[in-house]
């Protein structure tokens, strides 16, 4: 039972149940980080809510690449479910509305950073259907003393690659500066 | 800074180095590049602005401003200075000046889509609406492209939001945006979704939900596609305001059978049903219900639809979703409400939850779902629905404990969410102590058993039993609470150390302990934990208050500082950061995104908490440094601090606490109110009135201190305001009034619960006699200020009045300072006790005595005066009289007496040092504990007592450094 809508501004006074475990980030998130998702992609930036207010996670996301290289896409910046409100498909259920929204913008694929070392995460994600593109080396910079990490850059194909040609894994591992 | 394009200039090639210079932080080269290329090319202004750049960057704030300014003057339209120009003054928070700045290049390029667009941003920075609508049209005018034209729009529903008379939004700026809209429909222009989107939005706010409708179903509305269901939900919102129920019920309906789990749609159905029935509503003979398709207007019609959604979830090979389900509960709730007899088709409540529990037992949320319908189960079936919810966990054999366990995690989140429920029905709180204790230990048990599951967990990850923990505390803090007995609350601390040496990252386990720590009255231990919490922006507002409202008050100065900065620091930030992305929101045509831009920067702006660390912030820099580092004018100056001014906005305060950031399983009968948040945020205004009038009474004694009465009735002849001594009077009488007030709130006596919002300091500041013995302080400056003006010749019955208040104010400080005597930490018969109020009292203590001080400050530099001009009177006289005026002896006196609290104080404070630095907590009879609680125990002591000895350190030395300035009070 969840109420899917648009994030608001008013929804940043209410994270504080949310665990701050992102699947995906290397970013010093701030204000003006989710000010700059709000202005750009509304649309691809939606909160799960609970019958009685609380909220239950959030997807952020936005388009991107070029249609000409066949790259344009959608992209998953944060997917987040609070501890209280996992196991219950919350995760599965955002991700399909962000590629129902990629799919509508004509989007080729749908792509995700993960930890290497998140195996939840990169599970999760195979069991959605996406496959491991490529590695971008040392992806998540270091923080408390630990190393960087490496990055899988996992995708999906939408309807609209008819050939899947975007999702065949690279040979090699790539650095981060090599990706657009 | 700007990419650059045309490499072709030769100007570009010349200014590069400067911009790289720049660029890498090497702000003393920029500046001396363009020197050096200014020597050559006199009329390079790029580089005038550059080297400006620099100099702000190296702090010349002034120099760069007047060499921007001469660039400035010459209205300047090549590229990159405007560019540069606007990079300097967005630095300098000047944004006001790029409008300025562009606004004369338009002039002189009025063909310039570049230089009009800039000049539309530059007004968007500045939230000039009217003018945005203005270069918006002009910007479409020299180019037709849609954007332009639509940017002027959505100016002009700005203007009607930010209008302060609705009847103007009403009549004109919303019916020529609407006209404006109108005329590109007609001519069939409407490209984009951001342009229906926003028509939508004007047609909403004017109210004209019909013609909105329209829009949304007809072709305009196919364009909106970006967002999921963005149709639909706008219909069913229009379908609301119309009240057009039978529409509100068939596409609620019909949402429900494509996703039988979103929620946001069974209010509606479920409400539409209601007003269908009141209005005795039935379908047409013949053809559609209505013009989304059939209705369900009865109960049972209704009923049978859910039922059939939970048969299809019930029959589905996948995970069940729990919608339909819940929206059983919900339908139940609402018929009861209503006192609809039908309610009993849906069978009876506890069978129902009964089954929900059988299907979603095992997950996290369970009890979330079920505690907002447990009301449905009358009181004599809760012991009844706990038994049966217990039979369906599957539980190991019995134990030596006597405890049987679970086996794998379901069985473990069922069992959690059965003692989640029984707290929830309030079966934990109508325990004895005895049966308190027995349910603590059977908690503590399967916390510890639990353990076993989460072996391979990340450092980042919870335990699965972490919440066994959390309650286990939650019990002991009832019976401290009911019984008093400390050794509960040691013990609550020790449970929550130990969870949290299983599960770092717990942040309602720190939550817990930081509030714990509190209420003992120990800060230290709070700063670690929550740094741990690692707070991010929003929640500096949201739950920084944990921190502010305890740091000063129990005497950590420092970490108090650094909390204050934390909240500040993101405050300020906000209002920079916002602009950009309104900026940016009408670049891509996000326009319903700008007004709740607006709105978030509104809400922070006028955040109790941001008031409260203003003010609390510059108090502390008063009270730690005024007169000790610098004196109290400078300051009050440094920190431009004005007597006149008051800069929080009462009307319109914003109370952004996160009251329920405490996980809490309490009855409802227990729980925070929407009126326990009214009064809570009543009294954090009084006290926040209070501190703030105390902190600009400070600043008008600041101001007095260096004006001579000459100077003083000059400034009042010149401009008619400027009279201290009425601003001083003024002030205080608020400040007394204020006083009133907080006394009859304060003897309500307001009881939060535990977990929700803390109390201010109020009710003590108010008990400790210290905010009546400041405003007695204050009352005495007014007097010496009478005493300056009437001199010592004339005035033996007020220099009286002087002596006695002088006298009658150090027998509230002695007052003040008995009530801080006690023991704050002993040991009673092998038991630890606190009495964190006494050192409450001793920061009182130590607010009230500087403002003494500053007091008497005041009274030296207005009496040394006018004892030097008595003592030339008696010169000139001769006269044999020596004796010192009434006034100056009790002033001596006083001082006399202020040195005297200061050592008693300090003794004090020594004496306490020793005693807690003595005690042995090592030889605490913690030996009925098993080992590892006692060693979580001690350690949670340990924690107390180092943080009191830091405590009555910072106190100490503060107060040895008011000792010091009592010298300088000789006359």
């Amino acid at each position: 039972m969840t109420t899917l809508r648009p994030f608001t501004c008013d929804d940043l006074f209410k994270f504080n149940n949310m665990s701050v475990v992102f699947f995906d980030f290397n970013l010093q998130y701030g204000i003006p980080f989710y000010l700059q998702y709000l202005a750009h992609w509304p649309e691809y930036f939606i909160v799960a809510e609970a019958p009685g207010g609380e909220l239950m996670g959030y997807i952020m996301g936005k388009a991107e690449g070029s249609v000409a290289r066949e790259e344009w896409h959608g992209h998953v910046t944060a997917l987040s479910v609070a501890p209280e409100f996992r196991r219950l498909g919350l995760a599965a259920k955002l991700m399909e509305m962000l590629e129902e929204i990629s799919e509508r913008k004509g989007g080729f694929f749908v792509d995700l950073f993960v930890r290497v070392s998140n195996q939840v995460a990169v599970n999760m994600y195979k069991r959605l259907g996406y496959s491991v593109y490529r590695t971008v080396i040392e992806y998540y910079s270091a923080s408390n003393g630990e190393p960087d990490e490496d990055a899988y850059d996992m995708r999906k194909a939408l309807s609209r690659d008819t050939e899947k040609k975007s999702i065949i894994p690279l040979p090699h591992p790539v650095r981060p500066e090599d990706i657009e | 800074m700007a990419a650059r394009g045309h490499v072709q200039d030769p100007n570009d090639r010349r200014l590069r180095p400067i911009y790289d210079y720049l660029d890498n932080g090497n702000n003393k080269m920029a500046i001396q590049q363009a020197d050096k290329l200014l020597k050559k090319h006199k009329d390079l202004h790029c580089a005038k602005v550059l080297k400006a750049i620099g100099l702000q960057r190296t702090g010349k704030q002034d120099e760069a401003f007047t060499l921007a300014q001469e660039v400035a003057t010459l209205e300047p339209t090549d590229d990159n200075s405007l560019q540069a120009l606007t990079i300097l003054y967005r630095e300098m928070h000047r944004p006001e000046l790029v409008t300025k700045l562009y606004e004369a290049a338009v002039k002189k390029v009025p063909l310039s889509e570049e230089y009009h667009s800039h000049l539309f941003m530059a007004y968007a920075r500045v939230g000039e609406y009217k003018k945005m609508q203005q270069a918006g049209m002009a910007l479409y005018k020299i180019v037709p492209k849609n954007p332009y034209y639509f940017w002027s729009v959505m100016s002009l529903v700005m203007q009607a939001i930010s209008a302060q008379d609705e009847k103007l939004a009403q009549t004109m700026f919303l019916p020529l945006a609407e006209r404006m809209v109108e005329k590109m429909v007609k001519e069939e222009k409407i490209e984009a979704e951001a342009e229906v989107q926003l028509y939508y939005m004007i047609l909403e706010r004017l109210g004209k939900c019909v013609e909105a409708l329209e829009v949304i179903r007809g072709p305009l509305g196919e364009k909106l596609t970006s967002e999921l269901q963005s149709r639909e939900s706008k219909c069913m919102m229009l379908y609301q305001r119309l009240q057009r129920w039978p529409e509100c019920n068939a596409l609620a309906h019909k949402l429900l059978l494509k996703n039988p789990d979103d929620w946001q749609f069974y209010p509606s159905y479920f409400d539409s049903l209601f007003h269908l029935i009141d209005q005795s509503w039935s379908p047409p003979e013949d053809g559609e219900h209505c013009s989304e398709g059939s209705v369900h207007h009865t109960v049972a019609e209704v009923v049978r639809f859910v039922e059939d959604r939970i048969k299809g979830e019930d029959g589905k090979d996948s995970r069940s979703l729990r919608g339909p389900y819940l929206a059983r509960l919900e339908l139940m709730h609402r018929l009861r409400e209503r006192g609809c007899p039908e309610e009993s088709l849906l069978g009876d409540p506890l069978e129902l939850m009964v089954q929900f529990f059988g299907k979603f037992g095992d997950k996290p949320c369970c009890i979330t779902d079920l505690k907002i319908y447990l009301h449905l189960l009358p009181p004599d079936q809760h012991v009844q629905f706990i038994n049966r919810l217990s039979e369906a966990v599957p539980l190991g054999e019995q134990g030596d404990e006597g405890f049987a366990f679970p086996d794998d995690t379901k069985a473990l989140q069922r069992h959690l969410c059965v003692c989640q429920l029984s707290r929830a029905l309030g079966l934990h709180h109508s325990l004895d102590a005895d049966g308190k204790l027995q349910l603590i230990s059977e908690l503590k048990a399967h916390y510890r058993h639990g353990l076993k599951f989460g072996k391979t967990a990340l450092k980042t990850e919870l335990q699965f039993s972490d919440m066994y923990c959390l309650m286990a505390a939650h019990v002991y803090v009832d019976l401290w609470k009911e019984t008093g007995d400390e050794n509960m609350v040691w013990q609550g601390l020790g449970v929550l150390q130990e969870g949290l040496s299983h599960s770092a990252s717990n942040a309602q386990f720190k939550l817990l302990l930081l509030l714990l720590y509190c209420h003992l009255g120990a800060f230290e231990p709070v700063v670690d934990l929550y740094s741990s919490l690692d707070a991010k922006h929003v929640q500096h507002d949201t739950i920084g208050f944990l921190l502010t409202r305890y740091a000063e008050s129990l005497g950590q100065f420092a970490a108090a500082s650094q909390s204050c900065n934390f909240s500040l620091r993101f405050f300020h930030s906000n209002q920079k950061d916002t602009s950009e992305y309104i900026i940016q929101a009408y670049k891509y045509g996000a326009f319903e995104k700008i007004p709740e831009f607006i709105a978030l920067r509104n809400r922070l702006n006028q955040s109790l908490h941001f008031a409260q660390v203003r003010t609390e912030r510059m108090l502390l820099d008063l009270f730690l440094e005024a007169d000790i580092v610098l004196s109290l004018d400078e300051s009050v100056k440094a920190m431009s601090l004005s007597a006149e001014e008051d800069d929080i906005l009462w009307d319109n305060m914003r109370d952004n606490r996160d009251l329920t950031v405490f996980t809490c399983w309490d009855p409802k009968d227990r729980q925070l109110t929407e009126e326990h948040r009214r009064q809570s945020l009543e009294e954090e205004t009084v006290w926040l009135r209070i501190r703030s009038l105390t902190l600009r009474l400070l600043a008008s004694l600041a101001s007095q201190g260096h004006t001579t009465p000459q100077q003083n009735s000059q400034i009042s002849n010149e401009n008619g305001v400027g009279d201290k001594t009425s601003i001083l009077g003024s002030l205080l009488a608020q400040l007394n009034q204020t006083l009133q007030t907080a006394a009859e709130s304060a003897e309500k006596r307001i009881q939060y619960p535990f977990l929700g919002p803390p109390s201010t300091r109020l009710a003590s500041a108010l008990s400790s006699g210290s905010c009546q013995c400041q405003a007695a302080a204050f009352q005495l400056s007014v007097h010496l200020q009478e005493l300056e003006s009437v001199g010592l010749d004339e005035s033996s019955e007020l220099q009286n009045q002087i002596c006695n208040s002088f006298k009658s104010l150090v027998v509230q400080l002695q007052e003040i300072l008995n009530k801080c005597k006690g023991d704050l930490l002993e040991m009673k018969e092998g038991k630890l006790k606190t009495e964190p109020s006494l050192l409450e009292n001793l920061i009182f203590f130590v607010e009230t005595m500087c403002i003494a001080l500053w007091m008497a400050s005041n009274c030296a530099k207005i009496l040394r005066p006018l004892k030097t001009s008595l003592q030339k009177k008696k010169k000139k006289k001769k006269d044999a009289n020596t004796a010192l005026p009434v006034v100056v002896c009790g002033f001596q006196e006083l001082t006399g007496s202020l040195q005297d609290l200061l050592t008693q104080s300090v003794e004090f404070i020594k004496e306490q040092e020793t005693s807690i630095t003595a005690l042995k907590l090592a030889s605490l009879s913690l030996e009925e504990f098993p080992q590892d609680e006692a060693s979580f125990m001690k350690a949670a002591m340990d924690k107390v007592q180092s943080s009191y000895l830091r405590s009555l350190q910072e106190v100490g030395d503060l107060l040895k450094k008011r000792a010091e300035t009592i010298k300088s009070l000789k006359i």
